[in-house]
């Protein structure tokens, strides 16, 4: 069941759109990645979704959360649904917590805020999620302050703050990308452990296709404010339709194969207030056409499943490759 | 096997911390004992994460720190007193290239006069030499002529490290550490940098110590590599033999934590605890309090780095890890 | 905690000790008080005598040894003007310099601090373009131009209040108003540039994403951080309580320390000007040792070694 329905949203800063029309459907309990390059607008859909671009960002479009609407919506609504309904955690953890603040008292915040729960009680579920986000000694450590834990650490308390209001969504904004390898894999550990448990929706915003692949039931790629191909995982993996898809997936180096050579997508990121007409990622793409230079192609469903938005779609494959199946069985 | 171009041996770095005004200072060993060969023409990666003490151990690599113990030979002789003629002149051999281009590059200045700076500093060359010299320095890394005039702000990340790069270049180095080159852009471009590093090795020898915490990069790029832990090198082997067959259990978790499109979150080496903290160094191994083959021994005892076959490893129960990754 | 305490103590009276020691040698330097307080015309013997009165013909580590040992059994000496104990000329005139400074304090954080934040809140808006020039206008102009239109509008050209004296409260009016303008001035660009800066944080976004309502993010979350660099401002202007208000006590003829400060300077007398220098550092040095002290108590990461992992 659809939970989120997002409609030709739109961004634009000082009179620069950053954001093209976007179309995006959470369903109930499914897990998304959004992926895409710096810039892409991966991180300003989900805050313009919020309400929390700052107030000089102009946002049009539709956010449906249950039906009603969002944009546009007056503070007090939005601010019911922060939190409440969409709970988000950010990139940077040690400076997205309060630096002068006890991280029980911020998250006692959130429990006061959304369930109601004052003094002993608040107090008691706040240990009680620290605990459960793998805090140790969670009870004594209830009462210090953000500088006191690691980074991971931070990441571990922000999703504990996150979880505080029950929410039906999280949005995970770059939550692995300042944490190191092994305290990488366990934040994405304790997501997937937290999402079986909770039966919470996730959208996980990434630049780390790993990351996402590993995490999610479908991804999203977007490039330049737009969405240009979105399927589920393991089809997106194993045959990627938008040439830029198969770009990023061909510029990051395979652990497991030999040291082949990298391959690079050409040129740069184009600049929001200069870009190219047509598609916008016909200047670096090997299959571009005259046409793609001249005209913008549209997110369309795939006979063989998932949405892409390209003239010039890489070959759907007719049999996935042998090699490339088996791995993902 | 070629000639070492540089040698580490036993270097120490160690840094004072919490100066208080009647208390003591105490002491934070950032790099606790390094032995480490750079052959010519080779890159040679270094990963670990952070508060292992890799980015130490590359200033120190490139002179730019003095150790507090240990020395560093470079072309087998041991590298000069900072400030000295001789040292300055060792600074147009050795390069280093860090992660944030923007910061390494003067906002004021345009891009030509920038890499052609160290041409002048140096001595290399001038007027219409040092034009030319620029020109093939700019082709050479991927940068068009009509961007000469721009200044750093007008160019995008990638550009701006082929710029650092171009710079580090014109002095004709032996020797470059690259310290996260390569993090702070985008996979796209990431790939463009990765490659140009390449051809800088295989067409002109450059000899190079890599040091991300970017797993899949260094595969990709180095002929060796090793794994810092805590100040100590836990591993170091080809870099074929360490990322298809890691034997250190650290090594192993690290490898592990990569994520793979396919293989979901099943499988996968979860350490438990917190990243190391130089400042409160565990006895033995440093690595026993998260290691799951940790016994009594190893925390007692500190294992040296020891060579098995093309391997060197630190630990002291390299067969009980072995035995599980089998 | 203790230690800290200690090491902050001690370096504050390393700081006092300094500033004592500068001003004696540079006070002994830079003129003889015997030529100024009897005049050049003075006989040889008389300036013989008062020279040799004062010890002023001892060389001056010995003059600098017997003053050290006079401060520490709390002699601060008396003037060379009219005998009387230095540290009662300067202790008699804080009351009404006091008089001035805390008024003026009062209204430079009352108004200050909420322009400020207030401009920062509304970012842009024709309120905090407002702030801004007035800001502007308040640290640049000195006190000395602003005191005498102040005095030309409302003492000669209104007649509502008195240019000088110390009379009434009337009297106060003028001088609070000049010594307060640039100080409201600097807090409320300050206060609106720390603010801004704490609203650009994580954090800040962090409190908004789980719901708290925008009155709650600002008073909860932004003017706690924000307090940090507005209290070392705050604590430089209470530390200046005593010292800050020379020129504006010289244009209104207001007998405070300030005046006593210009006063005895012209006359070198030598024993009050220390002893003002004494009580000047001493207040400017408790001051920041609050300031510091407060630190700790708002942002827990200055806490010296707080609790442990």
């Amino acid at each position: 069941m659809t939970f989120v329905s997002i409609r030709d949203l739109r961004v634009a800063f000082d009179g620069v759109q950053v954001l093209h029309g976007v179309d995006l459907d959470i369903r109930q309990g499914e897990a998304v990645g959004l992926v895409g390059e710096s810039g892409c607008g991966k991180s300003v859909t989900w805050l313009a979704a919020l309400g929390l671009l700052p107030g000089k960002a102009k946002v049009s479009g539709s956010v449906r959360l249950d039906g009603q609407e969002l944009v546009g919506a007056p503070r007090p609504a939005i601010e019911k649904v922060r939190g409440k309904r969409i709970a988000m955690i950010f990139q940077d953890p040690s400076s997205s917590l309060n630096p002068v603040q006890r991280v029980g008292k911020q998250i006692m915040e959130s429990l006061r805020l959304h369930r109601g729960l004052k003094g002993r009680d608040a107090r008691a579920e706040a240990i009680r999620l620290l605990d459960m986000v793998g805090i140790p000694s969670a009870a004594t450590r209830v009462d210090l302050y953000p500088h006191e834990f690691s980074g991971g650490q931070c990441q571990r308390i922000m999703i504990a703050m996150a979880l505080a209001g029950e929410p039906d969504l999280l949005i995970a904004d770059e939550p692995t990308t300042a944490l190191d390898a092994t305290i990488q894999a366990q934040i994405l550990d304790l997501l997937g452990t937290i999402r079986r448990e909770t039966g919470m929706a996730m959208v996980f915003i990434s630049h780390d296709l790993g990351a996402v692949s590993v995490v999610c039931d479908r991804a999203v790629v977007m490039y330049a404010g737009r969405i240009v191909e979105a399927n589920n995982i393991r089809s997106l993996f194993s045959a990627p339709r938008h040439p830029y898809t198969a770009g990023l997936f061909a510029a990051i180096p395979d652990i497991d194969a030999d040291r082949g050579r990298l391959v690079p997508i050409h040129g740069t990121v184009p600049d929001p207030k200069n870009l190219p007409t047509g598609c916008a990622f016909s200047p670096r793409c090997p299959r571009a056409t005259a046409f793609c230079q001249t005209d913008r192609p549209h997110l369309r469903p795939q006979s063989g499943g998932g949405d892409v938005a390209c003239f010039q779609p890489v070959a759907a494959p007719k049999a996935f490759p042998a090699l490339r199946q088996e791995a993902l069985a | 096997m070629t000639a070492p171009l540089l040698q580490a041996r036993g270097l120490v770095q160690e840094y004072a911390t919490a100066r208080s005004f009647f208390g003591k200072t105490s002491t934070v060993r950032a790099v606790d004992g390094i032995d480490l060969t750079v052959r010519q023409g080779e890159i040679l990666g270094i990963v670990g994460e952070s508060g292992s003490g890799k980015s130490t151990l590359g200033r120190m690599l490139l002179g730019l720190e003095t150790p507090a113990g240990g020395e560093v030979l470079y072309q087998g002789a041991p590298m000069p007193a900072p400030r000295t003629d001789a040292w300055r002149k060792l600074r147009a051999q050795m390069q280093l290239i860090f992660q944030d281009p923007l910061a390494a590059l003067d906002r004021r200045m345009t891009i030509a006069a920038q890499i052609a700076e160290p041409l002048e500093i140096h001595g290399i060359a001038k007027g219409a030499e040092a034009a030319e010299r620029l020109a093939a320095l700019m082709a050479r890394v991927g940068l068009r002529r009509d961007q000469a005039d721009r200044y750093p702000h007008e160019l995008s990340g990638g550009q701006r490290q082929r710029v650092v790069i171009a710079r580090a270049l014109a002095t004709n180095p032996g020797f470059l550490v690259c310290d996260e080159p390569v993090s702070a852009l985008d996979v796209s471009i990431q790939a463009q940098v990765v490659n140009l590093l390449r051809d800088l090795q295989e067409q002109e020898g450059l000899t190079m110590v890599f040091i991300s915490h970017d797993l899949k990069v260094v595969r990709n790029i180095c002929d060796r590599v090793a794994v810092m832990y805590l100040g100590r090198v836990v591993e170091e082997a080809p870099s074929d033999l360490l990322f298809a067959d890691p034997r250190h259990p650290y090594t192993r978790a690290l490898v592990s934590s990569i994520p793979k499109p396919g293989q979901g979150l099943h499988g996968r080496i979860i350490l438990q605890g917190e990243p190391p903290n130089p400042a409160a160094r565990p006895a033995g191994c440093a690595f026993h309090p998260r290691c799951a083959f940790a016994d009594r021994g190893c925390a007692a005892r500190v294992p040296e780095l020891q060579h098995d076959g093309r391997r060197q490893i630190a630990c002291l129960k390299p067969d009980a890890a072995a035995a599980t990754a089998a | 905690m203790l230690n800290f305490l200690l090491s902050r103590l001690a370096r504050a009276f390393l700081t006092i000790m300094l500033v004592m020691t500068f001003a004696f040698v540079v006070l002994r330097l830079s003129g003889d008080p015997a030529m100024v307080m009897l005049g050049p015309d003075a006989p040889k013997d008389a300036v013989d005598a008062f020279r040799a009165r004062w010890g002023l013909n001892d060389p001056i580590w010995q003059q600098y040894l017997a003053y050290l040992t006079q401060i520490l059994t709390f002699d601060f000496g008396v003037s060379m003007r009219d005998q009387s104990p230095a540290i009662d000329l300067v202790l008699e005139r804080i009351p009404a310099t006091l008089a001035l400074t805390i008024p003026a304090l009062i209204l430079k954080v009352g108004i200050g601090i909420p322009a400020g934040v207030y401009a920062a809140l509304h970012r842009e808006s024709i309120a905090d373009r407002g702030v801004i020039m007035m800001s502007i206008f308040g640290f640049t102009i000195p006190s000395f131009v602003l005191g005498l239109v102040l005095v030309l509008i409302f003492a000669v050209t209104l007649d509502w209040l008195p240019s000088g004296g110390q009379d009434t409260w009337r009297h106060a009016i003028l001088p609070i108003a000049t010594m307060s303008v640039g100080g409201i001035g600097i807090l409320a660009r300050f206060s609106r540039s720390a603010m801004i800066e704490v609203l650009g944080q994580p954090y800040i976004r962090t409190a908004m994403a789980k719901g708290l309502p925008w009155r709650d993010v600002v008073w909860k979350h932004a003017l706690r951080n924000a307090a940090v660099p507005i209290v070392t401002l705050v604590g430089f202007m209470v530390g200046a309580l005593i010292a800050g208000a020379v020129v504006v006590e010289s244009i209104f003829s207001w007998p405070g320390v300030g005046r006593l400060i210009v006063v005895s300077v012209s006359n070198r007398d030598l024993a009050v000007v220390q002893c003002l220098l004494l009580v000047i550092a001493s207040s400017m040095v408790i001051a920041n040792l609050f300031v510091d002290l407060a630190y700790g108590l708002l942002d827990p990461r200055l806490r010296h070694k707080s609790a442990a992992h």
